[in-house]
């Protein structure tokens, strides 16, 4: 798919900017602070409906503004898109192809886009976290259903640990209404552990064959899905769900105590693994780099085995953080197939035929100026 | 702004009603005061009599003005099943269907424990002393399907486990009549995850 317009009203430091794209490589041009990751970040949260910086929505509201708006249009393998998201202080209001989605879950997943940033390198060497909120996003792209259960599992986590907490204190104790939160978290927990461990090993699969061929074969890439319970490869969702009951019985008195719950998908892990070491600890930083990279090209290919349709790339200052070697590689894999935009203060030094060609924006203080 | 006093007591009153602001609860005391004095001597009686002769159903809890309620009064209803809402007005929602000929039971609420809503603090005590009587042979559980609904009605259900009544939960899925196109993903994985055979 290709994004062909973009239009922003009071989003950040753009007053009114409206631009149409190359289906090619984009470069967005400019000095440090005059609005280069601000465009990149309106594309993503056109597409997510949420930012990857921040999750204040007033923080995306150009100064003493009272609403932004961003306004896209796209070409996909099945016809032309037009979105719209109004971000206003009291929240958003998501329009598709002129009408009005009543839940952002439903509008989610119409474009499709796969950001690289320098955080990302933190998606190898940050917190669970940082891992947990990469598989959440990236799901959430392809399922509407994953969102929801997601969401589902959120409150019901809250609610849960409301009541070990009165647990803990003694101020009331029903273990009768402990006992049914534990049996309907269950369920949502093992759907959500199925669905990360389908993902991940699909991720897995794209990702491994393009780690080796940026190690030169010399590397093998592995991705270990952790969850909180010991489930094999093969478990179905029923068994997954006897697991969970198994382990919430184990660990009922210890969460008493601690008044919290203690497992679940909110406590999962990934780890990345190269020949044998895990690479959040073991790995060299151009190891962890190459992991980065390579799970964010399987990204690529997996939105496009999954949809049909290649994604949006945005690669948000990263080409400086790589060698020439990594950056030619990106380079030839997104050759003619996706489009993307890259942001960066300089193209002097980057010696590929992709960059020659592509259509160059050069940004100054909240305006545009497009390729003549 | 300065508003005569009665007025602004009057605005003060109308911003106690959900969804009205200052700006609603203006325009409304402007109107009443350009009203005709009968009609506003109705509105205010009507206002009172609410209050005072409205109260809860001491067998079932829904609103009535007489007690016990019509319903639980109706000999012609069936006294086997009893169908269990979180609110007024979802009976009322029920007996617009026409269709259900039970009895209800309110529940005047969900457990949630983040509001510090625990069993003890709905219905549920109620309910089960109306069980002791064995004319009743199932419970309908219908109470939102959201998170505070499913764990109250999974709550009965394992309460009544022991007693041998029937206990039932009520379908959700697509709306009858609607196109399928126009369901919500959420809602269509729901209705295929509940289908049956045909």
């Amino acid at each position: 798919m290709f994004l062909t317009d973009l239009a922003l009203t009071n989003y950040r430091n753009y007053e009114r900017e409206t631009m149409r794209f190359d289906q090619g490589v984009n470069i967005i041009l400019g000095e440090n602070a005059q609005g280069k990751t601000n465009m990149m970040e309106a594309i993503y949260v056109l597409a997510m409906a949420k930012s990857h910086r921040t999750s204040n929505d007033k923080d995306l509201i150009r100064w003493n503004e009272e609403y932004a708006k961003i306004e896209g249009k796209a070409e996909k393998r099945n016809g032309s898109l037009s979105l719209e998201l109004l971000i206003s202080k009291k929240g958003k209001r998501a329009k598709c192809n002129h009408i009005e989605q009543q839940r952002l879950s439903q509008y989610v997943g119409h474009l499709n886009v796969v950001m690289f940033a320098p955080e990302d390198l933190n998606l190898v060497k940050g917190s669970p976290q940082v891992r947990r909120r990469f598989i959440d996003m990236e799901i959430g792209q392809i399922s509407p259903v994953y969102i929801h259960d997601l969401s589902q599992y959120q409150k019901l986590l809250q609610q849960r640990n409301h009541c070990l907490k009165m647990m803990q204190t003694r101020e009331r104790s029903d273990e009768a209404v402990l006992d049914v939160l534990t049996e309907q978290l269950v369920w949502l927990a093992a759907k959500i552990t199925l669905r990360r461990r389908q993902f991940l090993s699909l991720l897995e699969q794209w990702a491994a064959p393009i780690h080796r061929e940026i190690s030169r074969g010399a590397e093998q890439l592995h991705i270990r899905y952790e969850p909180s319970v010991d489930v094999s490869d093969k478990a179905e969702l029923s068994r997954i769900v006897e697991a969970y009951r198994e382990t919430f019985a184990a660990v009922k008195e210890r969460e008493v105590q601690r008044g919290t719950t203690l497992v679940g998908p909110h406590r999962d892990e990934v780890a990345f693994w190269v020949n044998g070491k895990n690479v959040q600890t073991f790995g060299s930083q151009g190891q962890q780099r190459t992991t980065a990279l390579a799970v964010k090209l399987a990204e690529i290919e997996l939105i496009f085995s999954e949809l049909g349709d290649y994604p949006i790339l945005l690669l948000d200052d990263v080409l400086s953080e790589l060698d020439d070697f990594r950056q030619t590689h990106l380079l030839d894999a997104i050759r003619k197939k996706v489009q993307t935009f890259v942001t960066t203060t300089s193209i002097d030094g980057i010696n590929h035929d992709v960059i020659q060609e592509a259509a160059i924006y050069r940004v100054h203080s909240g305006s545009v100026i497009a390729p003549s | 702004m300065h508003y005569p006093e009665p007025l602004s007591k009057l605005i003060d009153s109308f911003m106690k009603l959900p969804g009205i602001g200052p700006k609603t609860a203006a325009r409304l005391a402007f109107h009443v005061l350009a009203m005709k004095e009968d009609t506003v001597l109705e509105f205010a009686k009507a206002l009172v009599d609410v209050k005072r002769q409205i109260r809860y159903c001491t067998v079932c809890g829904h609103i009535t003005d007489r007690d016990p309620c019509y319903i639980c009064k109706d000999e012609r209803r069936d006294r086997t099943t009893i169908c269990v809402v979180q609110d007024p007005k979802d009976v009322i929602a029920m007996e617009r269907m026409k269709e259900y000929n039970g009895l209800y039971h309110v529940l005047h609420g969900a457990i949630s424990p983040m509001e510090g809503i625990g069993p003890e603090d709905i219905k549920i005590a109620e309910l089960l002393a109306r069980l002791q009587d064995e004319t009743i042979q199932e419970v309908i559980l219908a109470t939102d399907p959201n998170i505070e609904g499913e764990a109250t009605a999974m709550y009965i259900s394992r309460l009544l486990k022991p007693t041998g009544i029937k206990v039932t939960r009520i379908a959700h899925g697509l709306p009858v009549g609607g196109d399928l196109e126009y369901a919500d993903e959420v809602t269509l994985s729901k209705a295929l995850e509940g289908r049956r055979e045909l």
